[in-house]
Parts: C-alpha cells; sequence; structure tokens
C-alpha cells in the first residue's frame, strides 16, 4: 500500500515535472531581442525577476570602489568598497561578461556578451557616456597603455574567436588577433608587457582525440601574439592570474574525461578540475589537480595570487568555495616530485591549505592591493563575501538588490550550475553545458557499451520544440532527459527532488537562443545565405533532375528550428554505434557548435557533405560546386 | 539533561550494572554510583562478558561467545533495550531516530536474526529471518537495509528492503565481508580480509548497494584495519575513523594513505560514536585483561576521559540516539546480464612498480565452490596496456599478467567480484583510488567494441554488454 501511494505520489509529481517543463517560462534574461534571433527568443525577452547576478569585479585604483559586473540585470553597480553600499546602478547591455579599468581610474569598460558592444563609463559622472559597437560577443577586456603609440583596450570575443584592439579613446577597432575557440577571459600583467587570453571551448582537434587549449600570450605593447602556451587534454578554460613580479602565472581550468567511457564517477572518472601554473617561478608549464580523492571542487573560474605570491585563490563556482594554495609549498612539491601530476587526486594535500565556503556558484574574485581582503562574487546568491586573508574565514557578505524571492527559474538555474549532485560533487550540467550552452566534446556513455554510441554534446538554447533528445530520439522530454537518466548515467548518485526536477528542467527548456551573429543587421540574409537558403529549400539538383522529397535538407530538418523532430539514418552511421537512425537535430546558432555529426567526427560544416556524405544519403550534395557547398553552410549558420 | 560542559564531562560508572543472565527478562537499571551528569546523549551499547571483536571477520565465529545485551544508557541509568531477548547486539539507529534494527535472539536456540524496534511504541518485528546467523545490519536510503549472513563461505553482505523483500547478495568472495558503516556518498563501508577472499589481516572495502564497485577504501594496504565509522559533522566530515587495535587513525579526502589520531596506546574496540558537538565515544581498555568501557575523546585532543564502565561486560560498538544526516541513495545501473564487463585501461600503472616486462596477455581465473581456482581463459593486452573482457558475475576472479612466454608477470592478490551486469573500468592493476584515468581512447576499444568472452558462459547466457 505504501509502495503503491509512493508510485502514485512520483507518477504527479512526474506528470507535473513534465507539464512544468513544456509551459514557456517567461524568461530572466534582459532586454529586448535583436533581429537575428528567433521568434522563440522574442517571446522570452520579457523581463521576470531580475536578480542582480554578480559576475566580474574591479576596483578602483585608491580601493574605495568596487565595479560589480551584474550579468542577468545587465547593469554595472558601483559599491563602497568598505561597506558594501550600493552608489549607482548603471545599465550597460545585455549579458555584460567583462570589465575592464583604465589605470587612471575615469574609465570603466564593460563587454557586453549579447549586444556586441562595449559599454563606456566615466567614473566621475557614473554614466555611460558611449556604446562602442563590437563583433564576435566580447566576453572579456583588459585596458592596456602606450599599445603602437596610444592606449588600447583588448576585447576577447567568444564567437569570432578572436581579440580585438580598440582604440582606448574612440572605440575604432585597430586589429584583431586570433585566439582560443570561445576566447572569454583576458588578464594583463602588473607591468602592462603581456596580455594572456584564455578560451572556453577547445580547439579544433581529431575526433577522439584529447581536447587542447591554450593561453593566448600577447604582447600588449606591439598587439602581437608571442606564445601560445599549450594547455593539454584540458578544455573549459577561464581566468589567469599573474603575480605581481610577473614570474607566476596561474590559469584554472576543467580536465575532462571524455574519451573514457563514462562507466563510474568515482576516481576523477568524469572530470578533473586543475590549475597550470608557468613563468619563471616554475621553470615552464605544470598543471596540478584542484581535487581530492574523496571530494571534488568542481568549475575553477577567477583565480588571483597575493601581493607577495605567497597564496593562489581560486573560487570553484561548482562547489561553492574558494581554494587557498601555498604557493611555496606548491613550488616545493612540484620541484620535489616527478610530473606528470594531473591524474594524482592525493597530490592537492601537498599544497592546498584551505576550502573556504562562500555563496552559489561563485565567479570573479578580486584581492584587495594590501592583500587582506578577497572579494568573491557569488552569482546566483547576488551576494559578494568578504574574506579575511589572514585567517581564511568570510568576514562580511554584502548584499545586492535584487529579488528576495526565488523563483522556479532561479531554483532551476542554481541547480544547473551546481555540482552537488553528482557522485561526490564531481561535476554539474554547466561542466559540460559551459554558460549554459555546450562543451565542443564528445562522449561515450556508458549503458550503451563501452566505446559505443559516441556522442557530440549539443547547445542548449531554445530547446522547446526540438523534442525528443539524445541522439537517439530516446527521451520525449527534459524531464527525463534530466531525471532519472540523468542519475543513474550521469550523476551516478541521487539527484534532486521532483521539485528541483521541473525547475531545472523549466530553467533549461527556457535558455534562449544568442542572436544570430551570422544575419546582416535587421535579420537580412546576404546574398550568398539567399543562394544557400535556396539550396536547402530546392527540389531538383544542379542537373535539374528532382530530388526525392526526403533527400531534400528541408523534409528532415523542417520547422521553425530546423528539425522535423524525427529520427532518420542518413548514411553517418559508424561501426561503433549501435543505430544509423538519429534525431534530427536543430539547426539554431549551428555555426558555434562544432564538431558535427552525433559523434563529432565532423570537424566542420563542410566536412559533413564532402566527407561523410560519400553516397547523397544525408541530402542531395555531391552536384554541388564548391561554391554553391559555401552557399549552404552560410546559409545555415544563420538559422 | 544538562550539556556537557568542558570541565564537568561526566564519568558515569555503571561499576555495579552487572550483566544479565542471557535468559533474564529484566536488567537492573540504577543510578549510576556518580552523580554528576551523564550528558546530553543517549547512548546503545551492546554489554558483553567476552569480545572477540574479530572473530567474525577473521574466523566467520562469534563475537560474544559468552552472550550480549543491548543497553540503553540514558539519564544516568542502563537499562536492557530488548529484555525479551535472549541475545541482542548490533544497533543501528535509523536516519530519524525513530527506530533501531538489530541482530536479535529470542532464545538461545535461535540463530541471529535482524529485528527492527520501534522507540516509540517499543514494538519489535522480525526484518529477516533464516536458517543461518544474520548480523550487522545498517540502515540504507530508500527503506533499505544491509546485513550479513553466515555461509559456508563465511559471513556475506545481502541488502533488502526494510520489509525484508528483494534480497540482493552483494558480496561473492569466500571469506566474510560485513558492513560497518554506510557513507554520505552512499556506499557501503565494509570489513573484509587483506588480500580480498583470502586470509591475512582486517581491512576495510566499500562497495556500492547494488553490490557494484568493490574496492580497497586506500591501498595502502599496512597493519589490520577494522571498526570504520565516517565522521558527519565538524571539520573533519567525511574523514573515516577506524582503529589498528592499539592505535586509532583515519583515512582523510586528501590522502591516498591513512593518518594517525592522537589518542593514548590502548585497545581499541572497533567503531566510535559521534556526538553531534563533534566529540567521540570510544570503546577502549587498558590491556586485554580488562574489559571495554566507554570514554569520550575530544576533537583534538589525546586524552580519554572515563564515560561508562562494568565490570562485568564489554561495552562496545556504542551508537548514539540521535538523527544522523540521510546518505544519498545509490541509483543502480547495473544492466540485465549474467555476466559482466571489465576494461582496463592500462595494466602497466600500479602502486606496486614496473613490471619487469611487456604484458600481452591477461588470464583470468574464477574461484570455484570448494576454493580451487579456474582458469577462465586469456585475452590479449594491447600496447597501451588495455584490455577488455566478459567475465564471470557474482564470484571470486582474479587477473593475471603474462609476458609473450605465457610466463606471469604479476598476479593479483587475492580476488574480487563483478555484479552481473556491471560495467567496470580499472585504471591499472592496484593503482589506488588516488589515481584518476588518462584522457584517451584506450585502444582495445579502437580494435573492438565487444569483449574477449572469457565468462565461461554459453553465449545465450551471457547474451548484452557489447
Amino acid at each position: 500500500m505504501r509502495r503503491a501511494t509512493a508510485v502514485a505520489a512520483a507518477a504527479a509529481a512526474f506528470a507535473l515535472a513534465l507539464l512544468l517543463a513544456n509551459l514557456r517560462p517567461v524568461m530572466a534574461w534582459s532586454g529586448a531581442d535583436t533581429a537575428g534571433g528567433s521568434a522563440t527568443a522574442k517571446t522570452r525577452a520579457v523581463k521576470d525577476a531580475q536578480y542582480a547576478s554578480p559576475l566580474e569585479m574591479a576596483l578602483s585604483p585608491d580601493g574605495t570602489r568596487l565595479y560589480v559586473i551584474c550579468g542577468q540585470a545587465g547593469e554595472l553597480r558601483v559599491l563602497e568598497t568598505a561597506s558594501g553600499r550600493t552608489l549607482r546602478t548603471i545599465g550597460v547591455g545585455r549579458e555584460p561578461r567583462g570589465l575592464a579599468l583604465s589605470p587612471s581610474g575615469d574609465r570603466v569598460f564593460v563587454a557586453n556578451s549579447w549586444d556586441d558592444t562595449i559599454s563606456v563609463i566615466d567614473t566621475s559622472r557614473l554614466a555611460v557616456i558611449a556604446t562602442w559597437p563590437e563583433t564576435g560577443e566580447p566576453s572579456g577586456a583588459a585596458f592596456a597603455r602606450n599599445v603602437q603609440g596610444s592606449d588600447a583596450l583588448y576585447v576577447a570575443n567568444r564567437i569570432s574567436n578572436d581579440v580585438a584592439v580598440l582604440d582606448a579613446k574612440t572605440g575604432a577597432e585597430r586589429m584583431r588577433l586570433a585566439a582560443g575557440r570561445g576566447a572569454s577571459y583576458t588578464t594583463l600583467a602588473p607591468d602592462n608587457s603581456r596580455l594572456f587570453v584564455t578560451h572556453v571551448y577547445p580547439n579544433p582537434g581529431r575526433h577522439r582525440t584529447a581536447p587542447e587549449s591554450e593561453v593566448t600570450v600577447i604582447d600588449a605593447a606591439k598587439g602581437r601574439v608571442v606564445e601560445r602556451l599549450p594547455l593539454h587534454s584540458v578544455a573549459g578554460v577561464f581566468h589567469t592570474a599573474i603575480s605581481r613580479d610577473g614570474r607566476l602565472g596561474a590559469v584554472v581550468h576543467l580536465h575532462p574525461k571524455n574519451l573514457v567511457p563514462m562507466a563510474h564517477v568515482e576516481h576523477g572518472w568524469v572530470f578533473g578540475d586543475s590549475v597550470t601554473v608557468f613563468g619563471a617561478d616554475v621553470g615552464g608549464a605544470v598543471e596540478v589537480p584542484l581535487d581530492e580523492i574523496d571530494r571534488y571542487f568542481a568549475m575553477p573560474f577567477g583565480v588571483a595570487i597575493a601581493p607577495d605570491k605567497s597564496r593562489i585563490y581560486i573560487s570553484n563556482a561548482g562547489s561553492d568555495c574558494v581554494t587557498v594554495i601555498d604557493v611555496s609549498r606548491l613550488m616545493r612539491f612540484i620541484h620535489s616530485h616527478p610530473a606528470p601530476f594531473a591524474q594524482d587526486l592525493s597530490a592537492s594535500a601537498n599544497y592546498v591549505v584551505a576550502r573556504i565556503p562562500v555563496g552559489r556558484n561563485p565567479r570573479g574574485i578580486l584581492l584587495s592591493r594590501d592583500g587582506r581582503r578577497l572579494l568573491v562574487a557569488n552569482r546566483l546568491d547576488d551576494t559578494i563575501s568578504a574574506i579575511d586573508t589572514r585567517t581564511n574565514r568570510v568576514v562580511s557578505t554584502f548584499v545586492l538588490a535584487g529579488p528576495k524571492m526565488l523563483t522556479g527559474l532561479r531554483r532551476g538555474e542554481q541547480t544547473f550550475y551546481s555540482a552537488r549532485f553528482a557522485f561526490q560533487g564531481q561535476f554539474g550540467c554547466s561542466n559540460c553545458h559551459i554558460d549554459s550552452t555546450f562543451d565542443g566534446l564528445t562522449w561515450d556513455l556508458e549503458p550503451d557499451g563501452l566505446g559505443v554510441d559516441i556522442v557530440d554534446n549539443r547547445l542548449l538554447e531554445d530547446l522547446s520544440g526540438t523534442e525528443p533528445f539524445k541522439w537517439n530520439g530516446g527521451n520525449p522530454g527534459i524531464p527525463i532527459e534530466c531525471g532519472i537518466r540523468t542519475e543513474k548515467y550521469i550523476w551516478r548518485s541521487e539527484n534532486y527532488d521532483y521539485r528541483s526536477l521541473a525547475d531545472l528542467a523549466a530553467y533549461v527548456i527556457g535558455i534562449p537562443a544568442r542572436p544570430n551573429r551570422w544575419r546582416l543587421p535587421g535579420g537580412a540574409l546576404s546574398e550568398a545565405q539567399e543562394r544557400g537558403q535556396a539550396i536547402f529549400n530546392r527540389d531538383v539538383d544542379r542537373f535539374g533532375k528532382p530530388i526525392p522529397i526526403e533527400n531534400r535538407c528541408s523534409f528532415c530538418h523542417s520547422g521553425p528550428k530546423g528539425t522535423s523532430q524525427r529520427s532518420f539514418d542518413v548514411g553517418t552511421g559508424k561501426p561503433t554505434d549501435r543505430s544509423g537512425l538519429f534525431d534530427t537535430p536543430q539547426l539554431l546558432n549551428i555555426g558555434l557548435t562544432a564538431p558535427y555529426l552525433h559523434d563529432g567526427s565532423a570537424k566542420s560544416l563542410e566536412e559533413i557533405w564532402t566527407i561523410f556524405n560519400p553516397h547523397d544519403r544525408h541530402g542531395r550534395t555531391n552536384d554541388l560546386t564548391k561554391d554553391q557547398l559555401n552557399d549552404l553552410v552560410e546559409y545555415l549558420k544563420t538559422r | 539533561m544538562r550539556p556537557l560542559g568542558n570541565r564537568s564531562i561526566l564519568v558515569l560508572l555503571l561499576i555495579a550494572v552487572a550483566f544479565v543472565p542471557c535468559n533474564s527478562s529484566q536488567t537492573r537499571s540504577r543510578p549510576a554510583p556518580s552523580q554528576t551528569s551523564a550528558g546530553p546523549f543517549s547512548i546503545i551499547v551492546s554489554a558483553a562478558p567476552v569480545y572477540d571483536p574479530l572473530a567474525a571477520i577473521q574466523r566467520g565465529a562469534e563475537r560474544f561467545p559468552q552472550g550480549v545485551r543491548l543497553l540503553l544508557l540514558r539519564d544516568n541509568k542502563a537499562e536492557s533495550l530488548l529484555p525479551g531477548f535472549f541475545a541482542s547486539a548490533d544497533a543501528s539507529v535509523s536516519f530519524d531516530a525513530k527506530t533501531v534494527i538489530f541482530a536479535g535472539k529470542k532464545t538461545a536456540n535461535d540463530p541471529w536474526q535482524i529485528w527492527e524496534l520501534s522507540l516509540t511504541g517499543h514494538s519489535q518485528r522480525k526484518v529477516i529471518s533464516g536458517s543461518t546467523n544474520l548480523i550487522r545490519p545498517l540502515y540504507l536510503p530508500d527503506n533499505r537495509l544491509v546485513y550479513a549472513r553466515q555461509t559456508p563461505g563465511g559471513f556475506q553482505m545481502e541488502a533488502a528492503s526494510l520489509d525484508g523483500s528483494q534480497q540482493l547478495p552483494l558480496s561473492h568472495i569466500r571469506t566474510s565481508a560485513i558492513p560497518v558503516d554506510v557513507l554520505q556518498d552512499g556506499r557501503i563501508l565494509f570489513e573484509s580480509m587483506f588480500p580480498l577472499g583470502e586470509d591475512g589481516r582486517p581491512e576495510l572495502y566499500l562497495v556500492y548497494s547494488d553490490g557494484s564497485g568493490v574496492e580497497s577504501y586506500r591501498c595502502d594496504h599496512g597493519p589490520g584495519r577494522w571498526g570504520g565509522h565516517q565522521l558527519t559533522s565538524g571539520p573533519q566530515t567525511g574523514d573515516v575513523v577506524f582503529t589498528h587495535g592499539r592505535t586509532l587513525a583515519r583515512f582523510t579526502s586528501p590522502l591516498a594513505a591513512e593518518s594517525p589520531i592522537a589518542a593514548p596506546a590502548r585497545e581499541y574496540a572497533g567503531p566510535i560514536a559521534e556526538t553531534s558537538t563533534g566529540k567521540w565515544i570510544v570503546s577502549v581498555r587498558t590491556n586485554n585483561e580488562s574489559r571495554f568501557s566507554l570514554a569520550l575523546k575530544k576533537a583534538g585532543a589525546a586524552a580519554l576521559q572515563p564515560l561508562f564502565s562494568d565490570t562485568r561486560n564489554n561495552l562496545v560498538e556504542p551508537v548514539l540516539l540521535t538523527p544522523r544526516p540521510v546518505p544519498k541513495r545509490h541509483p543502480t545501473a547495473l544492466h540485465e546480464w549474467t555476466t559482466a564487463n571489465l576494461l582496463a585501461l592500462d595494466v602497466r600503472q600500479s602502486r606496486d612498480g614496473s613490471l619487469g616486462g611487456m604484458p600481452v596477455s591477461v588470464r583470468i581465473d574464477a574461484q570455484g565452490q570448494a576454493g580451487i581456482a579456474v582458469a577462465m581463459g586469456i585475452a590479449p593486452i594491447e600496447s597501451d596496456g588495455s584490455f577488455f573482457v566478459k567475465t564471470p558475475a557474482d564470484r571470486p576472479i582474479r587477473f593475471t599478467l603474462l609476458d609473450r612466454n605465457g610466463s606471469v608477470l604479476r598476479a593479483e592478490r587475492g580476488w574480487f567480484w563483478i555484479r552481473s551486469g556491471e560495467q567496470r573500468i580499472c585504471v591499472g592493476c592496484h593503482t589506488g583510488p588516488e589515481r584518476a584515468p588518462e584522457n584517451r581512447v584506450p585502444q582495445v576499444l579502437l580494435r573492438s567494441t565487444t569483449p574477449v568472452d572469457l565468462s565461461g558462459a554459453a553465449p545465450a547466457a551471457a547474451a548484452g554488454g557489447r
């Protein structure tokens, strides 16, 4: 009887979860949609509760003011550092992700990632005095003096994978430098000599090989890339810190295990969290883990080095804490033990001296000039923790103004970014879906068999109407995708309760599509894109021969999101796949999400047809000229 | 009850609480001679004239050869928790502290059975029964329990629903495996011998509540360890405290090897109990001529403060009658197969050092009913050290690495098991839990995703698991 009641209750809760997941939520993302966004995204532009969501911070030169980017609110908040009192709230663009302060402190530059703009704020008036256009999802910014004769603003662009060098007075672009894929975070060396740029998606590589990333090192004065510091087996690289003397650098990142079948989680089986230290003190670059044998410190994001170089502080965004490393102990360990260390979960005992609990989803961290205070932006708590670095304790917490009540969407977002549900807290949704997107990796999930059914990770944007999920189309909705299946085969540990699952599903299904950057202003198509659109919709081939309906692009990739929501065999199956039938993926923002095909075997959209469609089973394309295929690809990127 | 002050740690000397004969229906209850406070906790403890903590694990024998009784110690009194029982031991308090499961004998002729006591109505019900002894029950999340059943091969762990249904054998070796705690991550901490499945010294192991993932807690196998208990509060939350007999030590998350605990050189019986303020209640005696009594150990302090003692009985296996955190439930992901798959990423990796030659093949032995090793077959090892095999499930197996001449390069010490439908992956051969995998596709999976079938099962029976 008790069991029957429990089953009935579970079924009712599950039905509720399904219902909630299929409701169209009012999103908490701010601002109006651009012309390139989808219709669905436009409906989601309605503002609901706007949480501050502090992400990154900067201190004024005298240390009295704290500038805080509030991502979801689309604001720069100016706080009195001592008290945490808000002096001014300044509206900037959508999804501000990075900021830079001029050396004199008279200007703050904010990179608005969804608007493709830079907000320039006059700090004496505390007002936006200019908004500069930028392209490619500006995400990080750094101010550098005297770059080829005048001051410059370096801007890392996540979509265009580059660093723009802007005139710091006018915003005029002077040059662009190629960086890693998903370039996002910038750090200028204290002596202004070098700029270090990291990227969140791995660089393109051979299929089923370990991801490769880099720190792009730029001569800040010359505006020239001087080094690409390789980060082997690393994906998801976040912030970098450089010591005052310039002899020690630290960059934090993920160390995914996407090539090993995910048969269990213990022993760092799915993700490692690590820091690579480099520079003259190290004598090269050395990766060391942050995790322990039975506890993990997920999603290292922010990093700071104490002025006296005694400590490295790292925010662990998925584990709600700050890790403190004793630098002298770390150096002793590195210099007295044989490398590599990345797979040794007992290594951190040699150099980690504290784990400081802070708020939810700690991101940017900032040390006071004297190194006595460490400020931590807790994005999903709307708070800033102030840590006394002598005691390694939080001594005060600034609460940023915003809604007091948590909506279901906000709770869902908190669940999404937390690692506490995976076995021993090893990873969370956001490990594979960085900033609610994707990770550029292919994974070997266990339930299908070891080495079987390798799957490319897909983008989480505007998912409503793209069901079913999984490449085999096996999951009809998000509650099943994120619920029972995830508990069994991903977390390998007790999942969330039904209410949390409903919140999570509502959050995931409501993640909006970012603006499409391939369309022309106003949403129009270029001539090439229009030609590609005609190819996409054609019913006869180049030779006038009718194309069977099931072999036209528009047949499988139908509907507003480019999916018929059905599975087809388009001849892309591999010997390691259990079936050649694959769910038709949506085309939304497909230009971002390489690699392609179900197993990530196509490095580019072109390769889908030039390599993996020899018999025209994946649409009639072998009649196309190179130029025509280019046109088709250009059109697809606009979807 | 008064709170336990720093200076007023109560020494409740139950010197006169005599052990009551097992067939007595009433235990005398009397206040402690000392009238200082007994502290803010209620303790259930096993009281026995003779206690051999390793008898079951080492020999499959009786730990309480002269009887045992669960006592409730509170308000300066000791009372029999189960006066109607001939014998009772192995108390485990439910997470909400409303019920207790225990091993009990209603009459002298009964084997040990698993019972549950309601602390509100004092009603008792039999949870698991059988013709052989069932001991050491522990609550699992999701209304389940784990316990050990006596078999010809020693005590073996089983899990079941709290209504006694869905009994599931967890361990499959020919020496005893007895649960001792349930960790917060949902795994069961159990005692067995090292090497596993063979005679040796006591060691602590882990297994999921579906019997999968068996492994040593740590691989620094030193002196015998038993009586593990995971701390669930305070700065050392997650650490596992255990005894070597003469000393206490701990496993802590950052370290691959145990670390010592400052405590007097005495004899420690087994698991500690942890108070809500982070103090430990330990069962300790001066030497093997004396009896185990309860003492309080404050965090960081080396000294012990006497708490309870009984001149005629050992007071062992203390548990506190307080709510405690519910561990995470383990969602079993076992496939419906009769065999198991095992993938090794690189057999050359080991804590035991270099192999001294290039392994080219691996042999699987399975242990038969009489303990005889039966060779199940040989599978190739790739040049990167990987192999992929289908193995017998739910029985003792072991691996031996061979060179090109078929000579043994390294043989596994002891035995282990893989559950039916389990897909297990090892980083190497005895690499220890501190070694995470390299991120690369093992060569064996590039050659074939179908394991070499060494299960010995007929093809139809071995279906599943490519």
